[in-house]
C-alpha cells in the first residue's frame, strides 16, 4: 500500500518522513512518471523497482513476418542451411505438417511442433550442397582412370573388392570400434579353380557364397585395426583357393549324400531302368555290358536320363512332372 | 430311414419333372424312343455304366455303379465322406474325370508279357485322388482281373494296437488285426478267384497246422482269418503267391494292385516297440511285404496307387507333390512310374457337380440356385471336390 512510498526517492526537495501514515499527496514525487500511485487503484499491479531505472510498460513487441515470407524463390539454399541445424519453422519455406491429426482434422503444422525438431533433419545436404562440396573437395582428388569407363572392364583388372567404412564424429574420443570391419568380396568365376576345387571351395565356405551372383564375400572383424583385418582377409582368400586345389585322401570317399547335384550315371534310377528295359527284352539278346551299352545309347533312355537329372536336381513343379511323365511312357512304350 | 423315403419319393417327383419340361422337338424324339430309353438324359449323367466303353464325351458326366458291385468291389475302399453320400442319395454314383481315364485306356494295353507298370495319382488335398483309383478299380473288376485293393496304407503304420514280433523272422513285427480285417474285406472282393488259384508251395505256421502245396487261395485265406496270429504271415503267402503266379502262361487272370497312400510304405511310422523307440516301416511284415509287390519284377497286371497327405504322419499338411511325400527312397524304390496328375473341377466338371447335388436336392436354399449362389460356391470352394461336397452341405 502507501508503504512502499517510503522508499528513498531522489528528489529535490523532498522532505523524507519516516512513514507515519503519510499522506500521499506529502509524499507524491516531483517526477511524473505517469504511473499512478494510488493505492485504490490496485488494478495496475506493476511494481516499482529501483529509480530511474524504472522498466517501461512490459513492451511486447509486435512479431513481424517469418523469415519465410521476405524470401526469394531463387535463393541460395545452402546459406540459410549451411550446416546442421535443428529445424527452424520460419526459416523453411515449406507447409510441412507432422505428428498425430486429430480426429477429422489434420496433423500439427509446423509452428511449434516438437516432433519435427526431434527428428534428424538433411536440410543443410540438399543437391546444390553436395555440389559444392565436390567442387571444394576436387583439389584434393586425383582423376578417374580414362581406360576403365566400364563395370565390366573394371571387374576384368580388379576383380576383388574390398570394402570399409570410417567414422567422423564429434566427441571425447576419434576412434570408433566400427570402422575395423573390411568385406572382400570377389566373383569365383574370376578365380581359376576346376570342377573339383570349386565344389571344394563352395564346401569350404558355405554361406558366403552367393549364388546367384556368383560373388564370394570374405568379412574379417576379428583384429582390432583395419589394416590387420585387411591382411588377415587376404590371406584367407590365398588360403582357400590354394586348399580347394589340394585332394586329400579322404576326398575319395564322398558318397551319394555328400555330392551337390543328382548324376544319374551309376544311380539306383539307371539300374531300375535297365532292369526293366531288359526284362521287357527290348534289346535283344545279348550279353551284359553290350547290352547296357546298347540300352543307354537310345534316344528314350537319354531323354529319361534328362528328365529324372531334371527333377532331382529342380525340384518339382508341373512342367518337371509332365516331362517325366512323356519321358517314362515313351521308354515303357505306353 | 426317413430319408430314404423322401429320397425316394423326390427322385420319382424328379424324373415326373424333367420329362415334363423337356422342349417340345425333344419331347418328340422321346416318344419315338420310348422304349430304349425310359428316362430322359440329363446332361450330368451318363447312361454308359461300364467302365470300359467311357470315353472323352462322357467327360464330367456321372455314371452309376452298381449296388451290387459297390458291396463287392468297395468293401473297404470308399472314403468316409463318399460313403456317407451313397447313403444319403440312394446311389452310387461317381464322375468320369481324364486322370481316371488316362490310366484305363493305358490298362486297356497292357501287354501280359511285360512288367508290370505303376501308375501314381498325385494332387492337391481332396482333388479326388481315392475316388479315381475307386473308378480304376472298379474297372479292373469288370474286366475280370483280380483286385488287391489295399485301401488306406497308413492304417498300417499307425495306431497299431496289438504288435507281435513275427514268427517267420525274429527281427520284424506283426500286426494281426490289420492284416485280418484285410484278408476278410479280401475274400469278399474276390471270391470267384478264391477256389481257382491254387498254391505252389507249402506253408508250415505251426508244428500241427501247415497249408499244403495245391491247396486253393480260399482255404489260406480262410486260415488266416480264423487263425489270428498267422494273419500276417497268410497275407505275405498269399501276395507271394499272387505276385508269382499272375502273368504265367498257364494261369489265366491279371493282377491289379490298387494302394491308397503308397507313401506310407517308405514314411515314418509312429508305432513304438517295448522300448520306446519307433518303428521302422520295413521292420512291419505287412509293409515289407506289400514293398516286395510294389517292385515291377512281376508281370500281367498293373500297379496302380495314390499319394496320400490326409492320414500321413510327420509330414506337412501342404504337400502334395510326388517326391516330397515318397522321399528319396520310396522316389528310387517307384522309380520308373508314371505320376497322373488329378487337379480340381474344371468349370464342366463344377457344373456337372452342381447340377448333381442340385438334381439330389442336396442344395437346399433357394439362393443357390441363383447365379450369385454359384459364384459363391465356386469363390467358396475353388472347385475342389471334397471341399465342394461340405460346403453344399450347408448350402
Amino acid at each position: 500500500m502507501a508503504a512502499h512510498t517510503s522508499r528513498a526517492f531522489l528528489s529535490l526537495g523532498r522532505i523524507n518522513v519516516p512513514g507515519l501514515g503519510l499522506h500521499k499527496s506529502v509524499s507524491r514525487v516531483t517526477y511524473s512518471t505517469g504511473l499512478s500511485t494510488d493505492s485504490s487503484k490496485a488494478t495496475t499491479g506493476s511494481p516499482q523497482k529501483g529509480g530511474k531505472k524504472v522498466l517501461s510498460k512490459k513492451y511486447k513487441r509486435e512479431p513481424g513476418d517469418p523469415r519465410t515470407e521476405l524470401m526469394p524463390v531463387d535463393q541460395d539454399w545452402t546459406a540459410v542451411y549451411p550446416v546442421a541445424t535443428p529445424f527452424i519453422p520460419d526459416a523453411i519455406p515449406l507447409p510441412v505438417r507432422m505428428g498425430c491429426p486429430v480426429k477429422g482434422g489434420a496433423p500439427p503444422e509446423k509452428k511449434g511442433n516438437l516432433e519435427l525438431i526431434k527428428i534428424p533433419n538433411f536440410l543443410h545436404l540438399t543437391p546444390a550442397a553436395i555440389k559444392k562440396h565436390c567442387e571444394a573437395l576436387k583439389p584434393f582428388c586425383t582423376e578417374w582412370p580414362s581406360a576403365l569407363d566400364t563395370d565390366a572392364k573394371c571387374d576384368e583388372h580388379f576383380p576383388i573388392k574390398v570394402e570399409t567404412k570410417s567414422y567422423v564424429s564429434a566427441g571425447p574420443s576419434i576412434r570408433n570400434p566400427a570402422a575395423r570391419i573390411v568385406h572382400l568380396s570377389v566373383k569365383l568365376s574370376s578365380l581359376n579353380l576346376n570342377d573339383q576345387a570349386r565344389k571344394k571351395m563352395l564346401k569350404l565356405v558355405g554361406d558366403r557364397y552367393c549364388k546367384d551372383t556368383d560373388i564370394l564375400t570374405i568379412t574379417a572383424d576379428r583384429c582390432p585395426l583395419k589394416q590387420q583385418n585387411y591382411d588377415y582377409a587376404m590371406y584367407l582368400l590365398t588360403v582357400l583357393y590354394h586348399e580347394s586345389w589340394k585332394i586329400e585322401a579322404w576326398e575319395a570317399e564322398k558318397t551319394v549324400a555328400d555330392m551337390e547335384e543328382y548324376s544319374w550315371e551309376g544311380s539306383l534310377s539307371q539300374e531300375n531302368i535297365l532292369d526293366v528295359l531288359v526284362r521287357m527284352k527290348e534289346a535283344g539278346e545279348g550279353e551284359g555290358e553290350e547290352v547296357r551299352e546298347q540300352l543307354l545309347g537310345r534316344r528314350e533312355v537319354q531323354e529319361y536320363k534328362d528328365s529324372v537329372t531334371r527333377l532331382k536336381n529342380e525340384g518339382e513343379n508341373e512342367s518337371t512332372m509332365l516331362q517325366y511323365k512323356e519321358a517314362v511312357k515313351k521308354v515303357l512304350k505306353l | 430311414m426317413a430319408l430314404h423315403r423322401v429320397s425316394f419319393r423326390l427322385r420319382q417327383t424328379v424324373t415326373h419333372v424333367r420329362s415334363l419340361h423337356t422342349s417340345g422337338g425333344s419331347q418328340q424324339q422321346e416318344a419315338v424312343a420310348a422304349e430304349s430309353e425310359p428316362e430322359p438324359l440329363s446332361i450330368f449323367r451318363t447312361q454308359e455304366n461300364d467302365p470300359a466303353c467311357q470315353s472323352e464325351k462322357h467327360f464330367g458326366q456321372y455314371y452309376t455303379l452298381p449296388s451290387a458291385h459297390v458291396r463287392t468291389v468297395f468293401p473297404h475302399g470308399l472314403p468316409m465322406r463318399y460313403k456317407q453320400q451313397v447313403k444319403t442319395f440312394n446311389e452310387a454314383c461317381m464322375m468320369v474325370r481324364p486322370p481316371a481315364l488316362e490310366v484305363i485306356s493305358s490298362l486297356k494295353k497292357t501287354d501280359n508279357s511285360k512288367p508290370a507298370v505303376r501308375y501314381l495319382f498325385y494332387g492337391l488335398k481332396g482333388s479326388g485322388k481315392t475316388m479315381t483309383l475307386c473308378h480304376t478299380i472298379h474297372f479292373c473288376y469288370t474286366q475280370g482281373w483280380l483286385v488287391l485293393h489295399v485301401p488306406d496304407a497308413h492304417l498300417w503304420v499307425k495306431n497299431c494296437k496289438e504288435l507281435l514280433p513275427s514268427s517267420f523272422n525274429s527281427s520284424r513285427y506283426d500286426q494281426p488285426l490289420q492284416a485280418t480285417e484285410w484278408l476278410r474285406n479280401f475274400r469278399i472282393t474276390n471270391e470267384p478267384f478264391l477256389s481257382k488259384i491254387k498254391t505252389k508251395q507249402r506253408y508250415v505256421w505251426t508244428k500241427r497246422e501247415s497249408t499244403e502245396e495245391g491247396s486253393t487261395l480260399g482255404e489260406l485265406v480262410d486260415q488266416g482269418i480264423t487263425r489270428v496270429k498267422t494273419s500276417s504271415d497268410v497275407v505275405g503267402a498269399v501276395m507271394k503267391e499272387l505276385r508269382l503266379q499272375s502273368g504265367q502262361p498257364e494261369s489265366d487272370f491279371r493282377l491289379a494292385v490298387a494302394v491308397d497312400g503308397v507313401n506310407a510304405l517308405w514314411g515314418r511310422s509312429t508305432i513304438r516297440k517295448m522300448n520306446n523307440t519307433a518303428v521302422d516301416p520295413e521292420e512291419l511284415t505287412l509293409v515289407y511285404n506289400l514293398r516286395k509287390l510294389m517292385k515291377n519284377d512281376w508281370t500281367g497286371g498293373a500297379i496302380i496307387t495314390t499319394l496320400a497327405q490326409t492320414g500321413a504322419v510327420y509330414t506337412s499338411k501342404y504337400s502334395y507333390l510326388p517326391k516330397e511325400l515318397l522321399g528319396e527312397k520310396g522316389f528310387d524304390s517307384m522309380d520308373p512310374f508314371i505320376p497322373v496328375s488329378v487337379p480340381n473341377y474344371s468349370e464342366k466338371e463344377f457344373e456337372s457337380c452342381y447340377l448333381y447335388y442340385m438334381d439330389r436336392h442336396w442344395l437346399q436354399y433357394p439362393h443357390s440356385r441363383t447365379e450369385d449362389g454359384k459364384k459363391e460356391l465356386i469363390f467358396l470352394s475353388n472347385r475342389n471336390p471334397s471341399m465342394l461336397e461340405r460346403i453344399c452341405g450347408f448350402h
